[in-house]
């Protein structure tokens, strides 16, 4: 089937796949974007604004009705999970990208934070980040926006962490506290997770793939759900092979060179998919380490009380979730662990209060005590850096195909020692901020729980222990790149979004420079 | 019954997401209600779709969500419509239509021990609460403890826990407990976000947090 040939072809429209996207369209290069979702209308299709009763389940539904896309595991649709990030944006430090270095553990990135700094400041110039300049040796701070003034239960969180020589700054966040031309200032409806209708909060569908299609270099192709990379004997993806998602028409798609941008367990599901006889493992898995290295961030999880705001009146004091942060404070502390952990906390949503149905009691105290503890409640969950180990990787589950007839992606994670000391140590140091804010502790996570998806295909100097090399590009396969959150080699504590888009940028980069040479 | 318990995922599946969506939105692989249409103007005691109480345990479950959050200056349960909720919940939910069945025989056959030939609803309600208080004390010494040590406790106990988090549940998520009774004043479109003042909060702040 003789198809057009694109320079590059993208799987995914995410905050990987739509940088990347939109910077090789401004730089000219034919790309063509294949979405396995339904476009999305931000404005108009989620139910950013409904309440609990509008709905006999009291559930609020991501989407409205009749709108596909955005299922918990794969969120399909234009613009991946950026529609519904809460869009902390934090640089990763030289110590994230070479803790090795420091202590030994897990594995160093191929690129030092100087490689990477030119293009967070350009992706935060781009989407528009707010924060503080906290000048911290493991935070860098970047080009902000005005903060968002703390919260009274912020406050109080700061004080206590103060008595403790911890500090507390203010959240770092890809929305916008002042209005550019094509996207107002936040309003402070607290709803940001569920779309961000007037698009203060970055996403990729309306700051990166809308103003690219105008370009006209870029095509767009929705519902497209790939299920294999060919290859052809020279060891290059030659085809990209998809079916509709509604029809499922099978097609495919050509480029010069493929990206790959389907969000951690996807990609790495996809190249598995992909055998060959020349890559019986999956594609590009020459060194086996496909899958392997999953390290996704380890959380625990607290709901509290802040004392001082029980009783008082309810106030409208969602913001726009979480307005500060703590970050990792154990790099300077004696402990038994590598790595460490920073908290997110106070990103509440006063829409649902599931946390009244364990409050004690009946009756008419039990009513006065859910309305008297209502302005106080707070969520408070740190995050910790994982390090790889041969029980945590991802695989495709055997038995158990998706919808669509494709094997599910599986993930596998089990906690080494070191990673259970850490944890043990977050709940102390977590327990001690809390008490000292004189914030009572109304339940707390039994067990460790993952969130944030990253590794399994991980960037390297070495092509026997890694996937990828330092521009994201296969070992194996000199026309193939993966920019999501697979390709870290180690996770921080921090949110891997901006990372992911830096490395997009950069990527995107690299690739226009061998297109604009002739290298493809 | 935390939020951040193990025993999550395993929460009724329709509120499978009540608290915790916006920690983990992308962790729940429940989002049942993805297709569910609105029902802005539906009337809140109105028995939507499918029914699991008859008429008699509909009013035993009334009883108790009432009892649970009883009319103050505010409506109490009934009035918010929370009897119609925990039967759209329990038509849904095998296990608990299990819990729910055994339960409501267990309270008929008390009341029938107190009065021969009594329902439940036919109790004063002192006898009311004489039965329910053991049970809900049980409930919250369980409310700590593991979700293996809470399917341990005995049956007249997790009916007593279902129907009391089934009550929360449709209580603070109806327009009566949300906004009426907590006084919830989000989703509203703000110039700036303001700094924290303690004189908005009235007298109740005992001490301002100066940083």
């Amino acid at each position: 089937m003789p198809g057009k040939v694109y320079d590059v072809v993208v799987i995914g429209s995410g905050a990987g796949g739509g940088t990347l996207s939109a910077h090789l369209a401004q730089r000219g290069a034919d790309v063509l974007v294949l979405e396995g979702g339904p476009k999305v209308e931000t404005r108009t299709d989620f139910n950013t604004h409904a309440l609990p009763f509008e709905f006999p389940s009291r559930h609020i539904p991501v989407m409205k009705p009749g709108k596909p896309g955005f299922d918990g595991e794969r969120s399909r649709g234009l613009g991946g999970k950026t529609m519904l990030w809460n869009a902390v944006a934090l640089r990763f430090s030289q110590r994230d990208f070479k803790g090795r270095q420091h202590d030994g553990a897990g594995q160093d990135w191929p690129i030092d934070y100087q490689d990477l700094a030119p293009y967070y400041e350009r992706i935060e110039r781009e989407v528009g980040v707010c924060g503080n300049y906290d000048h911290l040796p493991d935070l860098p701070d970047g080009v902000f926006l005005p903060p968002v003034p703390m919260k009274c239960s912020d406050l109080a969180i700061k004080k206590g962490a103060a008595t403790l020589g911890i500090e507390v700054i203010h959240v770092r966040k890809a929305t916008l506290t002042k209005a550019r031309s094509s996207r107002p200032a936040c309003h402070f409806c607290g709803n940001c997770m569920s779309g961000c209708d007037v698009v203060a909060k970055y996403n990729s569908a309306d700051v990166h793939m809308y103003p690219a299609l105008k370009t006209g270099k870029l095509t767009l192709r929705q519902n497209s759900i790939v299920y294999e990379l060919a290859t052809s004997d020279e060891a290059l993806v030659k085809e990209v092979r998809y079916f509709d998602r509604e029809t499922r028409a099978q097609n495919v798609a050509r480029g010069r060179i493929v990206v790959i941008a389907c969000a951690c367990a996807q990609s790495v599901a996809l190249l598995l998919m992909s055998k060959s006889s020349r890559f019986p493992a999956g594609l590009g898995n020459s060194s086996g380490q496909l899958g392997k290295n999953f390290i996704p961030h380890i959380t625990a999880g607290y709901e509290v009380f802040v004392e001082e705001l029980i009783g008082t009146p309810a106030v409208n004091d969602e913001g726009f979730l979480d307005h500060a942060y703590i970050p990792s404070f154990m790099h300077a502390r004696q402990r038994d662990y590598p790595r460490s952990f920073g908290v997110q906390f106070g990103y509440q949503n006063y829409r649902t209060v599931g946390w009244a149905r364990s409050m004690p009691g009946m009756g008419k105290a039990y009513k006065e005590s859910i309305k008297s503890h209502y302005p106080a409640y707070i969520t408070f969950t740190p995050y910790q850096e994982m390090l790889p180990n041969a029980e945590s990787y991802i695989d495709l589950d055997p038995s158990r195909v998706d919808e669509y007839g494709l094997p599910r992606a599986r993930r596998h994670w089990k906690l080494s020692d070191s990673d259970m000391r850490l944890h043990q140590d977050l709940k102390v140091w977590s327990r001690a901020i809390l008490d000292a804010s004189k914030a009572r502790i109304h339940s707390e996570s039994s067990e460790p729980e993952t969130n944030h998806e990253i590794g399994g295909c991980r960037m390297g100097a070495d092509p026997n222990t890694s996937v990828l090399d330092k521009f994201c590009r296969s070992h194996d396969v000199p026309n193939l790149y993966v920019v999501d959150a697979s390709v870290f080699p180690s996770a921080s504590e921090k949110n891997p979004t901006l990372t992911i888009m830096a490395l997009a940028a950069r990527t995107a980069g690299h690739i226009a420079d061998r297109v604009q040479k002739g290298e493809v | 019954m935390s939020a951040y318990s193990s025993n999550r995922r395993s929460l009724l599946k329709i509120i499978g997401a009540i608290g915790t969506t916006c920690a983990y939105p992308f962790a729940s692989d429940e989002l049942l209600a993805q297709s569910e249409a609105r029902h802005e103007h539906a009337p809140p005691q109105s028995r939507v779709g499918s029914r699991f109480l008859n008429n008699a345990d509909f009013e035993t479950i009334s009883r108790i969500s009432e009892l649970l959050i009883p009319a103050t200056d505010t409506p109490g349960a009934i009035e918010a419509g929370v009897p119609a909720y925990i039967d759209f919940v329990l038509a849904r939910n095998t296990d608990e239509q299990l819990v729910a069945a055994d339960g409501l025989r267990w309270l008929d056959a008390e009341a029938d021990r107190l009065a021969a030939g009594s329902r439940f609803t036919d109790l004063t309600e002192a006898q009311q609460l004489a039965i329910l208080q053991p049970l809900c004390d049980a409930a919250d010494a369980a409310a700590s403890a593991d979700a293996q040590a809470r399917l341990r406790q005995p049956r007249n106990v997790q009916f007593f826990a279902l129907v009391k988090g089934l009550t929360a549940d449709g209580y603070y998520t109806s327009r009566i407990g949300l906004i009426d009774e907590l006084g919830y004043k989000g989703n509203k479109v703000r110039a700036a976000f303001p700094a924290c003042n303690n004189s908005e909060r009235g007298d109740g702040v005992r001490s301002p947090s100066k940083v």
